[in-house]
Formats: C-alpha cells, sequence, structure tokens
C-alpha cells in the first residue's frame, strides 16, 4: 500500500511545485518573454537608446503607480491621481511661463497642490467614510474641472500670447527641463528619480516601523485599531503620499514635454493601476508592493515600445495593455488561493 | 415527535426523545447549550434529518426532507437572528409576500393593492400597525422580528416554533409579544418557545421540557416547577466544589469605569477591579459582554470615565486606551485579533515595534529574538516565527493574540470569550497565561458565557443581565448552578430561593 503513494507523491509535488513557480516568478517570465521576442524580431529593440527610451517612458507612470500602490496598502483607493498630475504639470507650467518664479517655487506649489489633494481625499473617505472609489472618482472630476478652469482649456507654453495682448513673461528655465530631459552619468535624470524613489519607497515599506503600519492597516483595519495602530493617520497618510507621487510625476511630464498641456495626465490613471495590480503577482508577494509596481510598469512600457515598433496603433495597444492587467490579477487572485 | 434520535458522528446529540405541541398551548424547550435543543428543532423544520424516530402532525406522519416540506406541512420558525429572514431594502409587503413570489405556481401578475391589503391584514394579526409600505430598514426588531412572525402565519402555520424571541428585546416589547402570542393561542396555533430566560419562560408557557444530553430530563407543566428546579434540572446534580487553589490579590483598584455606556442597550456600566484580580463577566449569549468589552478599549461608541493605578482618563479610540495600559483580546480572535496572511512573528510583535527599532528602522534580529522568546513561552506549535498565522491550530492563534501583549506596557487586561472554538489542552494553555498575569501583578477581566470556566478562573465574578451588571460576587462562594440561575434572569435580591442560603452577597450591586 505504500508503494503507490510513493511513486504518486514526487510526481504530485513536482506539478505543484512547477504550478507554485509559475505563480512566483509567472510576472517575471512573462516580461522576460516579451523581451526575448521583440529582440529576436525587431532589430533596434536590443540598443542602449531603446532601453533607456523604455525607461524614461515609464518613470512617469512608475511614479504615479507608487502613489496608488500606497493607497492599496492600506486598502484604499485613489482614482484621482490622473487629474493631479495634470493639476501639477499645470501648476508648475504657470508658475515658470506666467508668474517667473525659479525653481524652488516652481517644484514647491504642485507638490503642494498634490498634498492638498491628497488631504481632501483623506477627509473624504476617512473622516465622512465615503466608499474610496466614488470619493476619488469625484475628486479626479473636480481637479480635473480646476485646472481646465484655470487654463480656460488652452496650454501653457513659451512666449504664449497673454489675452491682454502681451505675451507670457516667463519660460519653462533649463533647471526645470533637466528634470524630464537631462542626464546624468548618461543616464536619464527622470530614471534616476525614478529608480531613487523605488528604492526609497521599498526600503521604508519593508524595512520601518510606519511602513509595516501602512501593511497591517491594509490587511485587518479592525485588528490592527484593536492592536492600538492608529488607522485613520495612517490612511489619511497613504492618501497624501499618493497625492504627493502623483504631483511628482505631473512635475516630470511637464519637464519632459516642456509645456503645460490640460488634461495629460489622465492616461497615467490607468496605466498606473495595472503596474500596481501587476505588482501584486511579482515573486508571489500577493499584495501591492513597490518593486512588483516598478516591475508592471516595465511590463507595460517594454510592450508598449515593442508593440509600438511593430506598428501596432496606439488604440490597440489598449487591447493588450487590459489583457495583461487581466492575466496578472488572475495571477495574484490565485495565489491567494 | 416520537423517539426522535440523531447523532453526528459518535457523538450522540438526542437519545429517543419524546416531544409534542397541542394546538393553542405555548411549550418551552429547554435546556443548556449542547444540550440538543437546536438539533431537535431543527429536524422538526426539516433542516436535518432523524436517524430514528417519527414525526406526526394532526395524526399524519410525516417526514420532513427539506425547510420547504416543514413549511408545507405547517411547520413555523422564527430565527434568532431575524435579519437573515428579511430584505431590508424592501418594504414589508413584499417581505411579506416573498415566499408565495418564490412558488413558481404563483400568478405572475399581482395586484399591488390587493397585496398590501393582504399585508396589512397579516401585520394587524400581530398586532403591528405600521403601513405596509415602510421599508424592513427602517423597522426596529421588535416590528421585523413581528414581520417574520406574520410572514410565519402566512404560509398558513399552525405550529410555530419561535428562538429566543426576546433576547434582544426590551421589557415592554417583550410584554408586546407575550399579548400577541396570547392572542394567536385562543386561535389554535401552537408555539414551540426556547429561551434561556427563564423568567419569561415561567411566565408565558404552559408546559416545559427540559433537556439535557440530548435526554428529556423533565416533562410537564409549568407551573408546578419552581426557577430553582428549572435550573437544577437543567444543570444536573450538584457537583462538589472543584477544590480551587486560593488566590490572594491586592488590596488597591486598579482598574476602574464608570458610567460606561452601551450604545446597543441603552445602559451605564460601573466596573472595578483590583491589582492581579481575575474579575469575570458572567453573561448569556446576547447579554451585552461583547459591547461592553469593545467600549471599555473604546473600540465602540462609548462615553464614561476610566481610571487605572489612580489616574483619570477619557478615552475615544483603542489607540489611547491602548496606550494608558488596556488591552482586549477580542472574541473573533481570525477578523479582530489576527494579520493572517502574516506571519506569526508579524503578529507578535505589533506592540514591540517602538522597542525593536532604531530611527523606524526595525532591527530584524531584535525583532527575531522577542518573537522567538514568545513563540517558546507561550508554547506556540509550531515553534517557528516565520508560519503564517493562517495555518495555525485556533489555540495556537490565540495564544498569538494574547502573545502580542505580553511584554508590553498593558496591565489591564480584557479576555473575550478566550476558549471560543480552542481544544481542552489550549484552554488549559490560556487559563495558565491568565493565571500567570494576574499573579504578576496585571489585572483581568474575563467575559464568558461559559460558566464552569468562569468558576474555574475567576476570583470575582459580575453577573451581566440585558446590558446591565447585576452584582459582583466572590466566586468562590458561587456554584455553577447559582451562576445559570441569576444570568437567566434569577433575582439576586430575590425572596430566599433555594440557593439564596449559600450566596453571601458582597461588593457593590449596582441596578
Amino acid at each position: 500500500m505504500a508503494q503507490p503513494a510513493v511513486s504518486a507523491t514526487p510526481s504530485k509535488k513536482a506539478v505543484l511545485s512547477t504550478l507554485e513557480f509559475l505563480y512566483k516568478h509567472g510576472t517575471l517570465l512573462a516580461i522576460l518573454a516579451v523581451i526575448a521576442y521583440f529582440g529576436i524580431t525587431q532589430d533596434q529593440f536590443f540598443t542602449y537608446e531603446n532601453f533607456s527610451d523604455i525607461l524614461r517612458s515609464i518613470s512617469i507612470v512608475t511614479l504615479v503607480a507608487i502613489g496608488i500602490t500606497f493607497s492599496l496598502i492600506v486598502d484604499g483607493f485613489d482614482l484621482s491621481v490622473g487629474s493631479t498630475v495634470s493639476l501639477a504639470t499645470i501648476a508648475s507650467a504657470a508658475a515658470l511661463v506666467l508668474y517667473r518664479q525659479e525653481i524652488f517655487v516652481t517644484l514647491l506649489v504642485p507638490l503642494l497642490l498634490g498634498i492638498a489633494v491628497g488631504l481632501l481625499n483623506s477627509l473624504l473617505i476617512v473622516k465622512f467614510k465615503l466608499p474610496d472609489l466614488l470619493a476619488t472618482l469625484a475628486t479626479m472630476y473636480a481637479i480635473n474641472g480646476v485646472q481646465l478652469t484655470y487654463t480656460k482649456g488652452f496650454s501653457i507654453y513659451n512666449d504664449m500670447p497673454l489675452p491682454d495682448g502681451g505675451t507670457a513673461p516667463g519660460k519653462f528655465i533649463p533647471s526645470f527641463l533637466f528634470i524630464g530631459q537631462g542626464e546624468l552619468f548618461g543616464i536619464p535624470f527622470s530614471v534616476l528619480l525614478m529608480l531613487f524613489v523605488v528604492i526609497a519607497a521599498h526600503l521604508f515599506l519593508t524595512y520601518t516601523k510606519p511602513g509595516r503600519l501602512f501593511y497591517l492597516t491594509g490587511e485587518n483595519r479592525e485588528a490592527a485599531r484593536l492592536s492600538g495602530i492608529p488607522v485613520n493617520r495612517y490612511r489619511t497618510y497613504a492618501y497624501v503620499i499618493s497625492g504627493f507621487f502623483a504631483a511628482l510625476g505631473g512635475i516630470v511630464l511637464a519637464s519632459r514635454i516642456g509645456t503645460g498641456q490640460v488634461s495629460a495626465g489622465a492616461s497615467f490613471l490607468m496605466d498606473g493601476v495595472a503596474a500596481a495590480y501587476i505588482g501584486f503577482s511579482v515573486f508571489g508577494a500577493g499584495k501591492p508592493n513597490v518593486i512588483g509596481t516598478l516591475f508592471g510598469s516595465i511590463l507595460m512600457g517594454v510592450l508598449l515600445n515593442g508593440l509600438t515598433m511593430m506598428n501596432v496603433p496606439y488604440y490597440a495597444q489598449d487591447i493588450i495593455k487590459g489583457a495583461i492587467l487581466v492575466g496578472a490579477l488572475a495571477l495574484s487572485h490565485w495565489q491567494k488561493k | 415527535m416520537k423517539a426522535i434520535e440523531k447523532a453526528f458522528g459518535t457523538v450522540r446529540v438526542l437519545n429517543g426523545v419524546n416531544f409534542d405541541v397541542r394546538p393553542g398551548e405555548v411549550h418551552a424547550l429547554l435546556g443548556m447549550n449542547g444540550a440538543g435543543k437546536s438539533t431537535l428543532m431543527n429536524i422538526l423544520a426539516g433542516a436535518i434529518l432523524p436517524d430514528a424516530g417519527t414525526i406526526t402532525i394532526d395524526g399524519t406522519p410525516c417526514a420532513f426532507s427539506s425547510p420547504r416540506e416543514a413549511k408545507q406541512a405547517g411547520i413555523g420558525l422564527v430565527v434568532q437572528e431575524v435579519d437573515t429572514a428579511l430584505f431590508p431594502g424592501l418594504p414589508i409587503y413584499e417581505n411579506l409576500a416573498a415566499d408565495e413570489l418564490a412558488d413558481v405556481k404563483h400568478h405572475p401578475i399581482r395586484s399591488l393593492r390587493e397585496e398590501k391589503k393582504w399585508a396589512a391584514a397579516l401585520l394587524h394579526r400581530v398586532g403591528l400597525s405600521i403601513p405596509p409600505t415602510k421599508l424592513v430598514r427602517d423597522c426596529s426588531l421588535h416590528e421585523k422580528q413581528l414581520i417574520v412572525l406574520a410572514k410565519v402565519l402566512s404560509s398558513n402555520a399552525r405550529y410555530i416554533i419561535l428562538d429566543e424571541p426576546t433576547a434582544a428585546l426590551s421589557e415592554a416589547e417583550t410584554k408586546r409579544l407575550f399579548a400577541i402570542i396570547h392572542e394567536l393561542k385562543q386561535q389554535g396555533v401552537g408555539f414551540i418557545y426556547i429561551s434561556h430566560k427563564l423568567k419569561e419562560v415561567q411566565e408565558i408557557a404552559d408546559r416545559l421540557t427540559i433537556l439535557r444530553d440530548g435526554r428529556i430530563i423533565y416533562q410537564g407543566a409549568a407551573g408546578s416547577l419552581s426557577l430553582e428546579d428549572i435550573v437544577l434540572h437543567m444543570t444536573g446534580t450538584k457537583q462538589a466544589a472543584t477544590a480551587k487553589q486560593a488566590r490572594t490579590y491586592g488590596s488597591e483598584i486598579a482598574f476602574a469605569a464608570r458610567g460606561i455606556k452601551i450604545d446597543k442597550t441603552s445602559t451605564t456600566v460601573d466596573i472595578y477591579a483590583h491589582r492581579g484580580e481575575i474579575v469575570g463577566i458572567a453573561g448569556l449569549v446576547g447579554a451585552g459582554k461583547t459591547e461592553l468589552a469593545e467600549s471599555l478599549v473604546a473600540h465602540r461608541k462609548t462615553s464614561g470615565e476610566w481610571q487605572l493605578d489612580g489616574q483619570h482618563y477619557t478615552f475615544s479610540s483603542p489607540y489611547e486606551a491602548i496606550a494608558a495600559g488596556l488591552c482586549l483580546i477580542p472574541e473573533e480572535r481570525r477578523k479582530q485579533g489576527l494579520f493572517l496572511p502574516e506571519s506569526v512573528q508579524t503578529n507578535l510583535t505589533v506592540r514591540l515595534l517602538s522597542w525593536l527599532s532604531r530611527w523606524q528602522w526595525i532591527s530584524r534580529m531584535k525583532e527575531t529574538d522577542a518573537a522567538n522568546g514568545l513563540v517558546r513561552s507561550l508554547g506556540i506549535h509550531p515553534p517557528s516565527p516565520s508560519t503564517a498565522v493562517r495555518h495555525l491550530s485556533g489555540g495556537n492563534q490565540q495564544k498569538v493574540v494574547i502573545g502580542k501583549w505580553l511584554n508590553t506596557n498593558a496591565r489591564v487586561f480584557l479576555f473575550d470569550e478566550p476558549t471560543k472554538g480552542i481544544d481542552v489542552h489550549a484552554k488549559q494553555d490560556v487559563f495558565s497565561i491568565i493565571r500567570t498575569l494576574a499573579d504578576e501583578g496585571k489585572t483581568v477581566l474575563y467575559f464568558s458565557s461559559e460558566f464552569r470556566e468562569l468558576l474555574e478562573v475567576c476570583d470575582t465574578i459580575y453577573i451581566m443581565v440585558d446590558g446591565r451588571l447585576l452584582a459582583r460576587l466572590p466566586a468562590a462562594e458561587l456554584t455553577y448552578e447559582q451562576l445559570v440561575y441569576y444570568c437567566s434572569g434569577g433575582e439576586i435580591d430575590g425572596p430566599a430561593g433555594r440557593f439564596r442560603d449559600t450566596v453571601e452577597k458582597s461588593g457593590v450591586v449596582y441596578s
């Protein structure tokens, strides 16, 4: 009777461990497979310029996605990040072009606005106890309306004509443009900024006391409350951090394109959400995590880059994005089971 | 019901039980938890099948294989949790008609006016004078209960099972319910009345059946049995008091709380405990123990005044209460006490992170050391701090929940039903942890409906009934029967009953 049992266990175990391996590293394998596929089919794919291009293109999404990751960690959700990106873009452009401000104010104003949006979100969600999705949906609309109203729907650019007949007094200064266009040691500055934020956020969330308490708050709010964790304070922090990173993303965006385009941030919401959710499944974490979020946005970036090379139109690329998101969600859902 | 037998696995739950209800009478079914009441009623309601025995209704033998069949035969069940039987977002008349709608053969087109008229008549029958268009969500608990009763009546039930109908009702509402029961009795409806509130049972019941360990101990007229006799029948022969080690505790009051408001019952509670004292709060399920425990750590909305070691506080969140030295080991440990996907280590060190970290940076080495120490001293199995707590057994999970408070500033420990769902062995471990804590000078409040365990662990016991603490009695002078008697509504100050002579009342009595 022992004989069949012995022979049956290893094969069963092997199947199980293969599955486990897939769960754990499925997302990573997918990234490698995508890179390999494009590397073989596209000549220009494996070049330094292209990789630097991919990283540059995902730097803003990653910043936004890290903010979303924080809101997911406390079991919340922040839909307003896209509008916050737009708001920050307009705010920094306006500070430079319309008010002739130097770098300090230009960075400070959008970041403060981002924090203010976060505080507004947490006021609605934590204090007034509105459902997070609906509350941030409302702020998403309202903030988008604010930046449209402020600009009357026009983009802000160098030497733009003003209603009174003259031209705008200021311009995009080089120190500001360096954030999105400059390079340090041959690496785009925005990529360095992204890597710095990823590493700092990862260390913070994994190795520090407040990082731990963020996770515990999200995993079981009632148990956290009964353990003496000030859960409402941590939920507030999470939305503020989310707003801050969205604003940072908006600054990089304004600097990259060198104009303040209205509603330019809208597309970062869904890309950021997708990256954060894909991140759940990386290394089998099963929960929101910054490194996973980075890999999530790398996967999206590589895909979009390769598909563009293959002349897949941008509107069709959204189909691929959606499919990837579904796959990642399914993977992390199975992991939980 | 004749010679009903039922066993779950090897455990015989019902042993040849005979039970009958006549039209127009209230037959109370009594027994301690686990006596077999629920099983018997579930058999009658068609939810489970008996192993042996017959059911006869008005002379015709029946065998129910589903609750639907029981309903068609005229058996109605008013469950204890009435909210589970209603659709809160729908008006009353639609709730009443829901069963009929579910019937496929029902005519698809109905007249709303007729339906409302029909519903109003039903409501009138149960003594409710509220419009049938009112949403169930907006009804009081009492009204909801009567709506369920009306729904049961609408299916032509002739025998109605009432499961703990007064558990959440006020005195006035109970009186009204009893008036309606009387009315329906006149119309020939037979009631099976299950309750732990023995005084009310005496008031309403015509006959009594007392079950103990799956056997009928007593069956007969309700009036011929005193409250004391009922309790004795329910609990069995008096047990010799287990030789309990006398514990000593400090004389100074370490913890006191005054005017703590319990939102659910709108009552206020005063409570105190000495240093090193294990104070039990005994009460039936639904007496408000969990509400009190959660109010004491300000997890529920409450008001009042706290005193710890002579210092006065008012708390508005658990954060403040815990900072002052209170802690709660909650009843629902998986839902309220644990971070299930996290490791034993993470769960154990939640309260220690400040000590284990420097500049907010957690020292992994120190953390593992602290967790290892707790795992060893608590005897958590498997003895590895990296296991996810969701893989642990109930007893070991409970040790983790307790363990997170052990090396902290917590001075007053509130245990809410700490032995729920854990095995005998783990129970003893939990008891010994509690005793050790008290010996170290911590103060323990132990909320439970397991009366034997309360007597085993506690030095002093509060009697809690309907959101009020009625008395503070030394455990050594209490017997199990007395505890059951008091918690079931027996008067502590009343005329000297059979238990009275052994009771020395001490401490403060609140009313």
